[in-house]
């Protein structure tokens, strides 16, 4: 980006391949998009952009065929002002926690869209995210940043790393474009974080111990008919050693396997992944796919700084990477340090706030893990051994035995990756239970029943507006969104 | 039902079109059509916004001419031909046809024995036809303007949404979503070259015509407050007073 006198020179290998396993994000890849100028309607027609609304969990608590709940993008309603959760165990007639306090899962049950033609790029009408082809996002993206934000793009192999006798890097030398000087190296290397990790030396902390999962096998799966309904919720269904999720875009879905290889044999998860795919599909090529849970001991060092895969990874569950790369891009551009003097300063505070972040998403998917009540295999059971549980997590499940995470719980940085909505939806989701004393509901009783009066509405509403995802997608191939 | 067939003098020659305003004719809108040739007619009476089209989601002119749904507050003003109507709504039951104006024998306006007649005694088309014929010269190359001025408004980021709030006497607060209107902030903003562009191409007078229609807004609020007042007058026997 060429603002203040920055120029940014991206060098990518003009061999290696891209892993384009990760089609789920969060919200926050709306906002970074249309911060970057991306028209949203070129998003769906050039990267099989579909609508993503949240995640619906699948056989997590117990393994009954009816035990599913869902992880939606919108906050409870109101939740700014009232906590819903004492109102929903004390009345919730019946409810699943998620349409207590939100019209978002039943417009998933009925596979809608969360906006209509009318809305513009961007806007909506239930918060959302998008499923996309990774593999053809990465080249959309480097086209935009080359063409209309002034980035170099260089096709070359990084052959050597020139430091300094402070450890900074100088430069480094390509196989195909000489030298490249820099002040400011961003190690997008992915696994082998070949400046961070081998020239740096900066350590890899993993968290194998307590996230089993370690292997995926991926693959592609064709609709019957090409306009077979789309869901907009990434449906994660608990297997027998890890879960598989199942992801619609446009032209086919992605499905995947995620799994302990400690506690499943390869060739027992790849009848798993088929065993959930269905008849007629098993000669479906499949990618293996190592996991190595953890992240670097430290994310910027020098005058280099790892975003991405190269400052760590962990499973897929909640599609996590993707919103860590747009959150340290925007802390980089953000806190860019004016001059080398100010840099270590900087540092500090982006590998402090990396860390908490890579935390809080440990301790996220944990909970998912920590909460079922399985116990038909090894890996349900050892997933719930004290052990392997991290000591803030079981301290606030103590915690919220007696008053449910809100507002105002510890998860109230800035740009908490998971806030304490997502919390409630899969505590309550997976039929954790808060004590709740009879006088905790008094007080806010007349907002309460306001806002579940508001969320009935919405609901009928919402329900009566919105077309479904393959409608809408197909009128914006056709009109496209507008602007605003 | 529509049954659209080109107008022929032989075949139609006896046939009458009843074109005045009313609601049982398809009058009671709310929000209608228009073109960026009727602006100047328009400004004087009706707010003038930009709003979307609910199947495509692409934005169209229109003016607003009622707050709830199938409420056209200037039906009495039409019926005594004291205000402009649009001539997306003069021209029912008629359509363009090449050069030529097709009918659509199944709407109610056709057949109705108080109506106009299409054609003169002569077989030459009657006052009333020939206003359609001349509407429709100007609705057709005025509909492309339209499209070609909202075109160029939305790459120079002009239109933006307007939030148009009402409060009446009965105490309900009326607020109109999906309503769009020139962005003057972006406007005064605008690059020399860019001004200079708008003006040539006759697009600022436009704009400046929709940003002063604004004003009709509250003016159409008051009409509806009246409307209002006289029904609850009549209801009560009142006599109307000169308020409204």
């Amino acid at each position: 980006m060429k603002a203040g006198g920055l120029s940014v020179t991206l060098i990518e290998s003009p061999d290696i391949k891209i892993i384009g396993v990760g089609e789920g994000t969060w919200p926050t890849m709306r906002s970074s998009l249309e911060k970057m100028g991306v028209s949203e309607t070129a998003l769906f027609r050039e990267c099989d952009a579909a609508f993503k609304q949240g995640g619906k969990f699948a056989g997590w608590t117990t393994g009954a065929e009816d035990d599913a709940y869902y992880h939606p993008l919108m906050v409870p309603q109101g939740f700014s002002q009232v906590n819903l959760v004492p109102h929903w165990v004390r009345e919730g007639r019946g409810l699943s926690f998620c349409d207590f306090v939100t019209p978002q899962g039943r417009l998933c049950d009925d596979g809608l869209a969360p906006k209509t033609i009318t809305q513009g790029e961007y806007r909506a009408l239930a918060n959302y995210s998008y499923h996309l082809d990774a593999g053809k996002f990465a080249p959309f993206l480097a086209r935009h940043c080359t063409d209309k934000l002034g980035v170099r793009h260089v096709l070359a192999d990084v052959v050597q790393v020139n430091q300094r006798e402070s450890g900074d890097i100088e430069g480094v030398l390509t196989k195909q474009a000489g030298e490249i000087l820099g002040d400011l190296f961003i190690d997008c290397s992915g696994f082998s974080a070949l400046l961070l990790g081998k020239t740096l030396g900066v350590g890899f902390k993993a968290c194998s111990d307590v996230l089993f999962c370690d292997t995926a096998l991926a693959t592609q799966v064709p609709y019957d008919s090409p306009d077979a309904p789309m869901a907009s919720q990434t449906i994660s269904t608990a297997q027998a050693a890890g879960w598989t999720w199942d992801i619609c875009l446009p032209t086919r879905r992605g499905v995947g396997y995620v799994y302990s290889s400690r506690h499943q044999s390869e060739e027992a998860a790849r009848e798993t992944l088929l065993g959930y795919i269905g008849p007629g599909h098993e000669d479906l090529p499949v990618r293996k796919i190592p996991i190595r849970a953890g992240h670097r001991e430290t994310f910027w060092k020098n005058n280099c700084v790892a975003v991405g895969l190269a400052s760590g990874f962990l499973e897929p569950l909640e599609s996590s990477a993707i919103v860590l790369v747009e959150l340290s891009a925007k802390l980089i551009a953000e806190q860019m340090p004016a001059c080398r003097e100010v840099m270590d300063i900087v540092a500090k505070r982006f590998n402090d706030t990396t860390m908490y972040r890579f935390g809080r998403i440990v301790d996220f998917l944990k909970l998912h893990y920590v909460l079922t009540k399985r116990t038909d295999t090894a890996f349900w059971r050892d997933n719930v051994d004290p052990a392997t549980v991290p000591d803030r997590l079981r301290d606030l499940l103590t915690l919220w035995k007696y008053q449910s995470p809100w507002y105002f719980d510890e998860l109230d940085r800035l740009e908490e990756v998971f806030p304490a909505a997502s919390y409630q939806y899969v505590l309550y989701g997976m039929g954790f239970e808060t004590q709740v004393a009879p006088e905790d509901t008094v007080d806010s009783a007349p907002a309460a029943a306001r806002l579940l009066r508001e969320n009935e509405r919405a609901t009928g509403e919402m329900r009566a507006r919105l077309p479904t995802n393959r409608e809408l997608l197909n009128k914006i191939y056709q009109y496209g969104l507008q602007p605003v | 039902m529509t049954r659209i067939v080109p107008l022929n003098r032989e075949v139609h020659k006896s046939l009458r079109v009843d074109g005045r305003a009313s609601a049982a004719y398809g009058d009671n809108q709310r929000f209608t059509h228009v073109i960026v040739n009727e602006f100047p007619q328009l400004v004087v009476h009706y707010p003038i916004l930009f709003s979307k089209d609910a199947n495509t989601g692409e934005f169209y002119c229109g003016v607003m001419l009622g707050f709830d749904e199938g409420e056209n507050l200037f039906l009495e003003e039409w019926r005594d031909l004291q205000f402009y109507r649009p001539l997306g709504l003069q021209r029912v039951p008629f359509y363009a046809h090449g050069p030529e104006v097709a009918i659509d024998l199944d709407h109610p306006r056709v057949g109705v024995a108080e109506g106009t007649a299409l054609f003169t005694e002569h077989g030459q088309p009657s006052r009333y036809l020939q206003r359609i014929i001349w509407a429709f010269q100007d609705l057709d190359p005025g509909i492309q303007v339209t499209r070609h001025f909202i075109a160029r408004l939305l790459e120079l980021k002009l239109i933006e949404p307007v939030d148009l709030e009402a409060e009446f006497d009965d105490g309900r607060i009326i607020n109109c979503d999906g309503l769009y209107t020139v962005n003057q902030d972006t406007l005064l903003r605008l690059p020399d070259e860019a001004v200079v562009e708008l003006f040539r191409r006759g697009y600022l007078r436009l704009i400046h015509y929709m940003i002063a229609s604004l004003k009709q807004f509250h003016v159409l609020a008051r009409k509806k407050n009246g409307h209002m007042l006289k029904a609850t007058e009549s209801l009560a026997g009142v006599r109307p007073s000169a308020r409204g």
